[in-house]
């Protein structure tokens, strides 16, 4: 050594040009702006006698005397609440048995249902309902077949019940996950200890494993309740036939038909929607308990003793193989089909009435194609934003100082608990409200763009959170250490290694965006359409042909992205949805 | 070299005092040793003079510089308190070679490439891991991460080494080189270094002075000797190695201190450099008691006293004794077996430290 360190002094690190607390503070005052921004117009929109644009209004309870007063409304009530029960009733306990059966099971193949058990909530929701209506609907090409034909009897989709199905076979998924995540994270010496007392596997199941998995349920079932009292595709397509109304079709169609534009009892029903949504994701919070909620790790996997199946090995693989098929393949299929042809019906085999005149409809009619333009541009641009952007507010929450960090987690989870119509009202009213800025977003697809980014953003902070959780603190105080601000410390340390959670993001937003469209139902403008919405028209003024092209366009879109997706960075398919 | 000043700091967890009333001085070259159970306070005091807590009350100076005052409302950010610091699990940033690693405080300080390449590789060879440049984290060994941990912290030369039990994830082996060869490059770098441990022998073989925490409070600072052989209180005693602990009552004699032994006849007297009088609590280390066969009778006098074996354990280098003189049972080291169910005791009046 012909020097120590300390002959050596180096000049101090200067401090950087942004500090770390205008970064912040700017961070967080965009999620409270994009967040609680919509909702404050909502409310106020919902206590004045007259849209928020006519002047000299003033403020008044009538259009909640107006809404509470109309039995109606009462009665989308009673049947968006009966819906919702059921689906989750359904929703769950299939959650819950598949994740039984591929987790502590040896169930055939249980590894490739693990995974194809997802696709449901992947696929565009609106599309697969298209495609139930295709083939199972009144008058739907299963529907026809079994009944007209060889007189078997069939569900009915356009009841309550068979409503509830279709939604449960969408929302199975999120309870598949949450219980999956919490067997795969319970500690298994439980249920060994049980054998070794000498407990029959079937008894440790049902004594031991389905008690375990309680707070799971109660997990999943709060959520998958508040996401189906949001639906809207499902009582638009199939109630409006049976006449059963939503509380969400209730507002779609008093908003639509209304005698006087934009009325305030809306609102008012939006707001108490979006008082509902709170207080269930308030009571989720409660019982998750605030940092359970994203245990990712932790408990020994591995050597978990499988309970033998035997001889329903084979005939349990092929009943879940089944209902695979029936929910997620046939109404693909349907779908795929009825693009190609003039009129789906078992009468006449399809090939005798093949036709791409729907095809062509995308690429001539101008509306078809600019929904495919805006969809995309809108994906590609607002996954990359809100990716960015809360990558940045996850750090803020997780890895830094900042005096209000701890309200972003709940913020950034709102928008998950609130109904997309909501989300699309309370838009519509600040950009009515926020003078030439509201006006650019109304007339550009920038304003749908940022409706999509804000109900989808809870996603991207579910997929980084918990990769953000397992990546050591010290890593980073190390770099403070070494003289490196909190923003130098976050961009060349933590965010190289959130990577991987940043490309799932990525991948997540851009299906779930481009696939989205109820917040965009109140804000779409000739010029401004979605694939979505201009679906939901479409379908509604009786457009099957090109609306099941347009819908195989988003299924075609989702499963290469994924396939992209899965394919360069291993995403276990669904990311994180899991935490939901 | 510049001391550090801590002085008086409280923090508080919630219902929990993680400090209360820290202060301590560490003398410029000096390698200095917070050890203390998990819980202690012991790290919470790191991190306050690393800057990544901080406490309600207290000041923290590293030389002329003050980094902290509660009072006077500084705070210096962690990263411009020009400090190196070894984490516990090293943290090593995975995405980076070696030299990535060791180049990053020099480039956030704005060398010129060559001057870093320059600074870089001296300091590789000094924790001689300079053929290791190229590699990643994750195809190194843990010892060998640990040295690419100090290499970066002394990289951009810091005024001062905070060391947070960097051998806790060491296996023993590796543990002691590791131990003799810090020390030894501390020594030579004359580096004023702050060590948090909760190992006793590491504590004791390496630092030039050690702070004896407990519940958030310092309980004795000294040299390892003395922590050791004159411990502040019972906690010390009993945290610091081994120790037979006897209550009693202490009387001024002619002879010293002696004290009247609780529940049994015996005395024993005390080499106790503050006197001590009323009921007291006196340590011996297991090692300080000698034994003598029974029938060796030049052995008497002051603290000799009978004793029955009850069990005699060989752990290698030494007998363990579990011998009861009446009602006082000792633990006692031995080099050497001493026949006979019935022997003699010895305990050095020296060897005796009232801690209560």
């Amino acid at each position: 050594m012909t020097t120590t360190p300390y002959e050596l002094t180096y000049p101090r690190p200067r401090r950087s040009l942004i500090p770390a607390w205008a970064l912040q503070w700017a961070t967080w005052l965009l999620v409270v702006t994009v967040i609680v921004g919509p909702f404050i117009p909502l409310v106020y929109a919902s206590i004045r006698d007259r849209p928020l644009y006519e002047a000299g209004g003033v403020l008044t309870l009538q259009p909640y005397r107006e809404i509470f007063g109309d039995s109606a409304f009462w009665h989308a009530w009673g049947n968006t609440l009966v819906f919702a029960a059921l689906t989750t009733v359904i929703a769950v306990i299939g959650g819950a048995l598949v994740a039984i059966l591929c987790t502590r099971t040896d169930l055939a193949g249980r590894k490739a249902f693990g995974r194809m058990i997802l696709l449901p909530i992947l696929l565009p929701s609106l599309g697969m309902v298209l495609g139930w209506i295709v083939v199972w609907g009144p008058g739907g090409y299963l529907t026809s077949m079994f009944s007209d034909r060889l007189h078997l009897p069939t569900l009915a989709i356009d009841t309550i019940p068979g409503m509830a199905l279709v939604e449960a076979s969408r929302l199975l998924p999120i309870a598949f996950l949450t219980c999956q995540a919490a067997l795969s994270r319970a500690d298994s010496s439980l249920e060994d200890a049980a054998r070794s007392a000498g407990a029959r596997p079937l008894r440790v199941l049902f004594n031991i494993t389905i008690p375990m998995l309680r707070p799971a349920l109660l997990n999943a079932a709060t959520l998958i309740f508040t996401l189906s009292i949001a639906a809207l595709g499902i009582p638009l397509l199939l109630g409006t036939s049976n006449n059963i109304i939503f509380v969400s079709s209730y507002l779609y169609n008093t908003w639509t038909n209304a005698s006087t534009p934009d009325p305030g009892s809306v609102s008012a029903g939006a707001v108490m929607m979006l008082v509902v949504a709170t207080l269930l994701l308030l009571l989720r919070n409660r019982l998750l308990g605030a940092e359970a909620r994203f245990v990712s790790v932790g408990g020994k996997s591995g050597r978990q003793a499988l309970l033998r199946l035997r001889r329903w090995r084979w005939p349990l693989a092929g009943l879940l193989f089944t209902y695979l098929v029936f929910t997620t393949l046939v109404p693909v299929l349907g779908l795929a089909t009825m693009s190609f042809v003039v009129v789906l019906t078992p009468l006449v085999p399809p090939w005798e009435l093949l036709t791409s005149s729907h095809w062509n409809v995308l690429w001539e009619d101008d509306a078809f194609r600019r929904s495919i333009q805006n969809s995309a541009i809108i994906a590609v641009v607002g996954a990359v934003a809100t990716t960015a952007f809360v990558a940045l507010a996850t750090l803020v929450a997780h890895r830094s100082g900042f005096r209000f960090r701890r309200t972003l987690p709940f913020l950034m989870l709102y928008p998950r608990a609130t109904p997309g119509i909501i989300i699309g009202i309370g838009f519509f009213w600040a950009y009515l409200l926020t003078g030439a800025f509201g006006d650019a977003m109304r007339d550009s697809i920038w304003g749908i763009m940022l409706a999509f980014c804000v109900r989808n953003l809870p996603l991207a902070y579910i997929v980084m959170y918990p990769t953000l959780a397992r990546i050591g603190e010290e890593l980073d105080r190390a770099g403070r250490a070494a003289g490196a601000g909190w923003w130098r410390t976050s961009r060349t340390i933590v965010l190289p290694l959130l990577k991987p959670a940043i490309f799932a993001s990525f991948i997540l937003l851009f299906v779930e965006i481009i696939n989205d469209y109820d917040p965009a139902v109140f804000l779409v403008k000739p010029g401004t359409e979605v694939m979505g919405a201009t679906m939901l028209a479409q379908f509604i003024q009786g457009t099957v042909g090109p609306v099941s092209a347009l819908a195989m366009v988003q299924v075609l879109i989702t499963v290469v992205v994924l396939a992209i997706g899965a394919k360069i960075f291993k995403i276990g398919v669904a990311g994180g949805e899991h935490g939901a | 070299m510049p001391e550090i000043h801590v002085q008086n700091l409280v923090k508080q967890f919630g219902e929990q005092r993680a400090l209360d009333d820290v202060s301590f001085t560490v003398a410029e070259g000096e390698l200095f040793t917070l050890l203390g159970p998990s819980g202690c306070g012991k790290s919470t005091t790191l991190m306050s003079i690393a800057g990544f807590q901080h406490p309600e009350a207290g000041r923290i100076a590293v030389g002329s510089e003050t980094f902290f005052d509660a009072a006077g409302r500084v705070a210096v950010p962690a990263e411009q308190r020009n400090l190196g610091i070894v984490f516990q699990s090293y943290a090593v940033w995975p995405h980076m070679t070696v030299f990535e690693n060791l180049a990053f405080p020099l480039k956030v300080r704005k060398l010129r490439k060559g001057a870093i390449r320059t600074r870089v590789l001296e300091v590789l060879e000094l924790v001689e891991m300079t053929p290791y440049e190229k590699r990643y984290p994750h195809q190194l060994s843990g010892g060998q991460q640990q040295r690419v941990a100090l290499a970066r912290a002394l990289v951009y030369s810091p005024s001062v080494l905070l060391l947070d039990e960097p051998f806790s994830n060491l296996d023993a082996k590796l543990r002691e080189r590791a131990r003799a060869w810090v020390k030894e490059l501390q020594h030579r770098l004359g580096l004023t270094t702050i060590f948090v441990t909760h190992d006793q022998d590491e504590a004791l073989s390496m630092s030039d002075r050690v702070a004896v925490m407990s519940a958030g409070e310092v309980q004795q600072i000294a040299t390892p000797e003395e922590v050791y052989r004159r411990p502040a209180n019972r906690f010390v005693a009993e945290f610091v190695g081994r120790v037979n602990l006897i209550q009693g009552v202490a009387a001024r004699t002619a002879g010293g201190v002696v004290v009247d032994i609780a529940g049994s006849p015996l005395r024993l007297t005390v080499d106790t450099p503050n006197g001590a009088s009323g009921p007291v609590t006196v340590a011996i280390r297991p090692e300080a008691v000698t034994l003598t066969p029974f029938e060796d009778t030049t052995v008497n006098g002051t603290n000799t006293w009978e004793a029955d074996v009850g069990t005699v354990a060989f752990l290698g280098d030494h007998y363990e004794y579990e011998v009861s003189a009446g009602q006082i049972h000792l633990t006692v080291q031995s080099s050497r077996l001493v026949p006979g169910d019935r022997i003699r005791v010895h305990i050095p009046p020296g060897a005796c430290a009232v801690v209560e």
